[in-house]
């Protein structure tokens, strides 16, 4: 809908300079005489332009599409109309006038308001649009020339785009000498201090051991360490006691609840869409795959292959093959406008929230500019993108409706539940044919014949009599059933004319199943139009009515939908297009809960029948779970994508074949196979040893989660626009031990926690801070605000209410859309339901990722609303009242030794004399009881600089 | 506690303004080191401002334009008519152009009103009073047949993409003139179409986000700031904890300058001044009883939404930048969303009607408007034709009518037309990406130039597009 949404068309001289060098080279192609126009320039021809023509293209044009408008950066299309060679030549769409083809000429199109809509302020006069096809029916006569000097067009060049750091492959270098040979614990240290060293800093000293576990707590598992650990672990002698911590914080199960986390940060994990709150049943699994990755250390390539194909590769095990497939979640996880009505428009926004995300988590690029015109800064032109869009194009992500759905598949289980679910099915397919038979002895019988009363009828009832008619409708008693009254018909005339709109009043939000009652025969329509309107949506129904209808010889059920209490709501019957009568004698809303009892039956036919009917309801209540899984399913045949000029699904230009990102790619790939989509090429692709960017970025992601800053900063961006690492030869280096590491995460952890680096003190030293105030260099630790969830775990941690329980859904089945949802849970925060509309609070106030975005470096923002959520809300003040209460519980010798109990508990330290002092007086002058008096302290150190830090 | 001027000082001094800061990027590690109080300290505009703030009345769902100001006598002429029309929804479908669809006539009379002889329908009768002080803009037209899409293009300037909201836009730009209040307000949000989205930051800095006051559905007379007081602690004990934190908050930063807890601090002293202040702000009982009848106040239907109008004088008089007030509830098909029972629009209409004239009225008075932009709309307009030829009219985003007032706008005026049955944009099209230029244009700030690094590129409310209409500008 907007095609250049994603594009940028000017750039300001600022941003320009702000530049590194160039990578785009500007080719001037065109230096023509034009000697097409060698005919038409009559002086006719001439006196026509400049009267009819050139003052319209001054007044209406020239603003966005002139040398002018270029000079102040406000061309745009790349179309310039101040010059005959400009109007040959085109812009992104392609020539806008092609001499004596008046239907070829895109500035006709645009002009007549067809696919193009020029000028946009609104269409020019029929005289004026007539008078340019005249002139171009005339061969376009245009004395303008500016001898082709502005004509340009530019073309990336991609060997010089290859020379960028990033797309070069990583090479490891042996690790630099230093001065003070004695600092260094490892390799990475040597590059550290090497720098260091060059530049004349001194790193601080090492942090103390209670920081240092406070900080490699949080860091690894995301919780803080208990009073007795730090204890432990600051009066160990052993030399190696840090290793063992280390050692037993990557074997714990928490490991994966906090890096599995990072890692949907960047997967864009939400378990919802903002449009209408539509909730992703099946998305937990995803997120306890992720979680089992980290624990289980899968090579990260592996990681890789299965999220972008998963279901397109080999399976060994079953095991196996269901993990693959929930990997793939990762591909529909974004926060896709399902109700976008223009569904290859709505393919396409999804083929390139598929690009942005797979090219950002992995890869560190945004290719997404190129979605519209070739990438302003980076080497990354129109065709390489919709060579990798044809590759997720033809992995079908949808079924489309009004609303479209999300795909979900079964997730293969153990050959006794396949087994039992096929026996189960067999019974419900007997059980409905059982029920179909019966309709229909019934239907001949003539058994259920008889006039309704409205009360009478299980459900909200609308009967004919409250419909809004449109057009002349008439009432009948004739074929002797009905609810109320009769019903109605349309006397099968004013075809196209009248429509019957029944409204509910609905007093609860939630499911309805809406059943029609229509007055059935021979000479009904095969065909009428129904269309619903719910929460969800439109929908379009067509029910044949010279059918009995299929339930009490009564109802027909057009579908269970989401309705809002007293929202806009309607089932609406149109005689459009009908042959036969169009009968309408009720609209029934049913509670899909259950709560509506079947509608009642007298005879023994129809006691059988509701005897079928509840059984058939018990089975499926009973059915044994048949699991499912988001996921994507690969198309047929496989195509190629036209590029979409301008982003435009409606202007396709040529075809490209599907591949990779060429600057990224030293070699060339051997064409994708014509019967696969070249999604599992893709994944090889990107975890491939060759790939420059990969392993780096994965590397570089690591280190900012251990370090609270990348050694490349712009940890999401490796272009030309990202920033440069600090440290090329270690990231280097470490990206090359890492695949020669067999892609292990935990292995990268340990080396980076292993460091000196790591190890030091946040302490800013006031020399080094002069020459490096922001750290680039690491002569110390940075000081990291403790994210959304390590606050609220570690509140319900020292509280004791902590739930500990792993895995499984975040949210009650039966929740149909996300809207005002209130988790009660105490677990880890990874399990509170990731709802795009409906955020835990703390979440959302203490930034939280973003779950639409791919979010490698979360905001660390200071707010008001922050000081305000610490300060009042109902979960501080509980957590604050069952932490009081526990340190009451315990026996202390001295108020001291309470007070310095609670200060290691929520800051891992012992609080300084004077604290202990402040603390003291506190207590002493409260009123309160001792448990307000100590809930008030508590949740005070809670609001405290201190406790939103690890140093 | 003072305000650090660091900053301010800097933007004020800075030779190439404004825009080359936005362009230096405000980093994370910037951000991180700024206090609320300097992200949103008042920052002077690209050129001189008309307008100082914004009132956004959202009317969500839809109104129509064939029904309130937009004047069409064909429409009555050919009243249950068919013929052919490009149907957004169907060509957005089926690419369809032409479906045969039967016309309907507006279902509210029209008269000329006041000096300027603007037409109006008996639809909005109080609205029809302040005609002289309004803009007309005719000739809207906007992305989106459904509402999500539609709902977020207004609000942010892209149906799909996940981009900072309009308000978020203007405080980022302007910064705020309360020091207790934040710059963006939101009366009664929905949870719908969007929902928080809608007043979000997206990618720029929190403090720069809405924050909502009360929600959709709830009463407005409950409407408050979420945590702005504690549930369970006396006020003498709140200060008396507030001293004590004061007193550890500064014995932890003891070790020299550090900006950024400063500003971890200083976002408690923000939140005490807004715990201390904003409720005197939300609380209308000092009003006299005359301003409260003028708003509609104390009586049905006009109470609630009066309310909330009432506010949103009372938070532009304090110096909050944006308030959006808005008319809707949280479902997927909102209040004004007439798809089959288009005279349910008058129902709606007696709720907001007096309210929102009661609004110009008391700004107006107050010497307000000069300088406040009051801003009048939907997210589309609707079809002058019925939908599936029943009682109501769907969605349309090819031409539909807002109003602006005050804040330097030409008031009595209309600008653009839509065809001879309202149904599309054709004459001074105004896009909804020019709307957003022009307004950003009134409040002093180049649409062009107001951009934020995210992501490698500098992004704009405007995207690559967006012209100022001129015509608006008094």
């Amino acid at each position: 809908m907007t095609p250049a949404s994603y594009g940028r068309e000017d750039e300001d001289d600022l941003s320009m300079k702000s530049l590194p060098k160039r990578s785009l080279l500007v080719v001037v192609l065109l230096a023509m005489g034009s000697p097409v126009f060698g005919d038409s320039m009559t002086q006719d021809g001439v006196d026509f332009f400049e009267t009819k023509i050139r003052p319209v293209l001054v007044e209406k044009c020239y603003r966005c599409h002139s040398a002018e408008a270029d000079d102040a950066g406000k061309l745009k299309g790349d179309l310039l109309l101040d010059d005959r060679d400009g109007l040959l030549l085109g812009g992104a769409s392609g020539p806008a006038v092609v001499p004596g083809e008046v239907d070829e000429s895109l500035l006709i199109d645009a002009l007549r308001y067809d696919l193009l809509q020029m000028p946009p302020e609104g269409k020019l006069p029929d005289s004026v649009i007539e008078d340019f096809e005249t002139w171009v029916g005339q061969g376009a006569p245009d004395p303008r020339d500016r001898g082709g000097e502005r004509a340009r067009t530019a073309e990336i060049d991609l060997e010089a785009g290859r020379e960028h750091w990033a797309y070069q492959a990583p090479q490891r270098t042996p690790a630099p000498r230093v001065i003070d040979a004695s600092w260094p614990r490892s390799e990475i240290d040597r590059f550290i201090l090497a720098r260091l060293e060059a530049e004349g800093i001194r790193p601080v000293a090492d942090a103390d051991r209670t920081a240092l576990i406070r900080r490699l707590s949080y860091d690894l598992i995301g919780l803080p360490p208990t009073p007795e650990e730090i204890e432990r672990f600051a009066d160990d002698p052993s030399p190696t006691a840090y290793d063992e911590l280390v050692d037993r914080l990557l074997a714990s199960p928490h490991f994966g609840e906090r890096w599995g986390r990072h890692w949907l940060d960047v997967a864009r994990f939400g378990e919802s869409l903002t449009l209408r709150g539509l909730v992703f049943k099946e998305a937990w699994r995803y997120r306890d795959y992720v979680i089992d990755a980290f624990n289980a250390d899968m090579p990260f390539d592996q990681f890789v292959r299965e999220q972008l194909a998963g279901d397109l590769l080999e399976a060994e095990t079953l095991e196996d093959r269901r993990r693959q497939l929930v990997a793939t979640t990762f591909l529909v996880l974004g926060n896709t406008n399902l109700e976008e009505q223009d569904k290859e428009q709505l393919c396409m926004d999804l083929v390139d929230e598929q690009i942005e995300t797979t090219s950002k988590a992995f890869l560190a690029q945004t290719v997404s500019c190129a979605r519209c015109h070739d990438h302003k800064f980076d080497p990354i032109p129109t065709s390489d993108y919709y060579a990798l869009a044809g590759i997720f194009r033809n992995a079908r992500a949808m079924d489309h409706a009004n609303v479209s759905a999300w795909i979900e598949v079964p997730l293969p289980m153990e050959p006794a539940r396949e087994e039992a679910i096929r026996a189960h099915d067999a019974s419900v397919a007997e059980v409905e044919a059982q029920i179909k038979a019966l309709r229909r002895s019934l239907k001949d019988s003539g058994a259920g014949d008889r006039i309704l009363a409205v009360d009478a009828v299980p459900g909200i009832v609308v009967d004919d009599g409250e419909a809004d008619r449109v057009g002349d409708w008439k009432h009948s008693t004739y074929s002797g059933t009905f609810i109320g009254a009769g019903y109605l018909h349309d006397d099968n005339r004013e075809k196209g004319e009248k429509t019957l709109t029944f409204q509910p009043e609905l007093p609860e939000a939630g499911m309805y199943e809406v059943w029609l009652a229509y007055s059935p025969g021979a000479g009904r329509s095969p065909a009428v139009p129904v269309r619903i309107l719910s929460a969800e949506g439109d929908s379009e129904h067509a029910v044949d009515q010279r059918r009995a209808p299929p339930i009490q010889g009564r109802y027909v059920s057009l579908g269970a939908f989401r309705f809002e209490a007293n929202g806009q709501a309607y089932v609406q019957l149109s005689n459009e297009s009908t042959q036969g009568h169009v009968t309408a004698d009720a609209v029934v809303w049913r509670p899909v809960d259950g709560t509506a009892p079947p509608p009642d039956t007298h005879s023994s036919g129809r006691s059988e029948l509701a005897r079928l009917e509840s059984r058939l309801k018990d089975l499926k209540r009973e059915a044994p779970r048949r699991e499912m899984v988001m996921s994507v399913v690969e198309d047929e045949p496989i195509r190629d994508l036209s590029i979409h000029i301008r982003g435009s699904v409606h202007n396709l230009g040529e075809e490209v074949p599907r591949g990779f990102l060429r600057v990224a790619t030293q070699e060339t790939w051997e064409p994708l196979p014509e019967d696969e989509s070249g999604r599992r090429q893709l994944a090889d692709w990107v975890a491939s040893e060759q790939n420059p960017l990969t392993a780096r970025v994965v590397v570089n992601r690591a280190w900012h989660w251990l370090t609270g800053a990348g050694l490349v900063a712009s940890v999401d961006n490796f272009g030309t626009t990202g920033e440069a690492p600090s440290h090329p030869e270690l990231l280097d280096t470490m990206a090359v031990q890492f695949m020669e590491d067999g892609w292990s995460i935990k292995s990268l952890v340990r080396r980076i926690v292993m460091s000196r680096a790591y190890r030091l003190s946040t302490f800013a030293e006031t020399g080094a801070e002069v020459l490096d105030p922001e750290n680039r260099l690491r002569w110390r630790m940075n000081r990291r605000r403790l994210e959304a969830e390590h606050l609220r775990d570690t509140m319900l941690s020292v509280s004791g209410m902590l739930d500990r329980a792993m895995y499984g859904p975040s949210f009650p089945e039966t929740l149909a859309a996300d809207y005002g949802f209130e988790s009660r849970s105490s677990r880890r925060s990874v399990y509170e339901p990731v709802f795009r509309n409906a955020l835990p609070e703390i979440f959302e106030v203490f930034d939280f990722a973003d779950p639409s975005m791919v979010v490698g470096r979360r905001d660390s923002s200071t707010v008001a609303t922050q000081a305000l959520f610490l300060m009042n809300h109902p979960f501080v003040i509980e957590q604050a009242r069952g932490t009081a209460t526990r340190l009451l519980a315990h026996e202390f010798a001295t108020l001291d030794d309470r007070i310095n109990h609670a200060y290691r508990l929520m800051l891992g330290r012992s609080p300084s004399p004077n604290e202990l002092a402040i603390a003291r007086g506190f207590l002493a002058e409260s009123t309160l009881d001792e448990r307000e008096a100590w809930s008030l302290f508590v949740h005070t150190l809670f609001a405290t600089v201190d406790f939103r830090y690890a140093d | 506690m003072g305000f650090p001027i660091n900053r301010r000082a800097l933007l004020q001094s800075a030779a190439c303004g404004f825009g080359s800061i936005a362009l230096a990027g405000l980093s994370a590690a910037r951000t991180r080191a700024e206090s609320p109080a300097d992200l949103l300290s008042s920052r002077a505009p690209h050129f001189t401002p008309r307008a100082k703030r914004v009132i956004f009345l959202f009317m969500q769902g839809g109104v129509s334009q064939v029904d309130s100001f937009d004047y069409k006598p064909l429409l009555s002429a050919r009243d249950g008519k068919d013929m052919p029309f490009d149907d957004a929804r169907v060509l957005a479908n089926s690419g369809k152009r032409g479906s045969e669809q039967r016309i309907m006539r507006p279902l509210w009379d029209f008269a000329r009103h006041g000096e300027s002889g603007r037409w109006g329908s008996s639809l909005f009768p109080e609205m029809n009073r302040h005609v002289d002080d309004l803009c007309f803009l005719h000739s809207m037209h906007t992305e989106g047949v459904a509402h999500g899409p539609a709902t977020l293009f207004l609000h942010c300037g892209a149906t799909v993409g996940i981009r900072p909201s309009m308000g978020a836009w203007i405080s980022y730009g302007l910064g705020t003139e309360s020091e207790n209040l934040p710059g963006f307000v939101t009366i009664g949000p929905s949870a719908g179409n969007g929902g928080a989205r809608n007043y979000g930051n997206a990618f720029l800095p929190a403090a720069y986000q809405g924050t909502a006051l009360g929600k959709a559905g709830a009463p407005a007379s409950e409407a408050t700031i979420r945590n702005l007081s504690n549930p369970v602690r006396s006020p003498r004990e709140q200060a008396r904890q507030m001293e004590f934190l004061r007193s550890l908050n500064q014995e932890q930063r003891s070790t020299g300058e550090d900006s950024e807890l400063d500003a971890v601090i200083s976002s408690y002293e923000l939140a005490w001044r807004m715990q201390m202040n904003a409720p005197d702000v939300l609380d209308l009982s000092g009003e006299t009883e005359e301003t409260k009848a003028l708003y509609g106040i104390d009586r049905e239907p006009t109470d609630n939404f009066g309310r909330q109008c009432l506010l949103a004088r009372r938070l532009s008089e304090r110096g909050v930048r944006f308030i959006q007030v808005t008319y809707g509830d949280s479902t997927a098909n909102p209040a004004w969303d007439q798809h089959s029972n288009m005279p349910a629009h008058e129902q709606h209409a007696r709720r907001v009607d007096r309210p929102i004239a009661g609004l110009l009225a008391d700004l107006k008075r107050r010497g307000l408007l000069e300088d406040t932009l009051v801003w009048w709309g939907s997210e589309f307009g609707r079809t002058p034709y019925a939908q599936q030829k029943g009682t109501g009219r769907d969605h349309n985003p090819d031409g539909f009518t807002v109003w602006l007032a005050g804040g330097g706008t030409r008031s009595g005026h209309a600008v653009g037309a839509t065809d001879e049955f309202g149904h599309k944009a054709i004459e001074n099209k105004v896009h909804m990406h020019d709307l957003h230029a022009t307004i950003l244009h009134l409040l002093g700030l180049d649409h062009e130039r107001l951009t934020y690094r995210y992501s490698g590129r500098d992004f704009r409310l405007t995207d690559v597009h967006g012209r100022v209409v001129e015509e608006v500008l008094a």
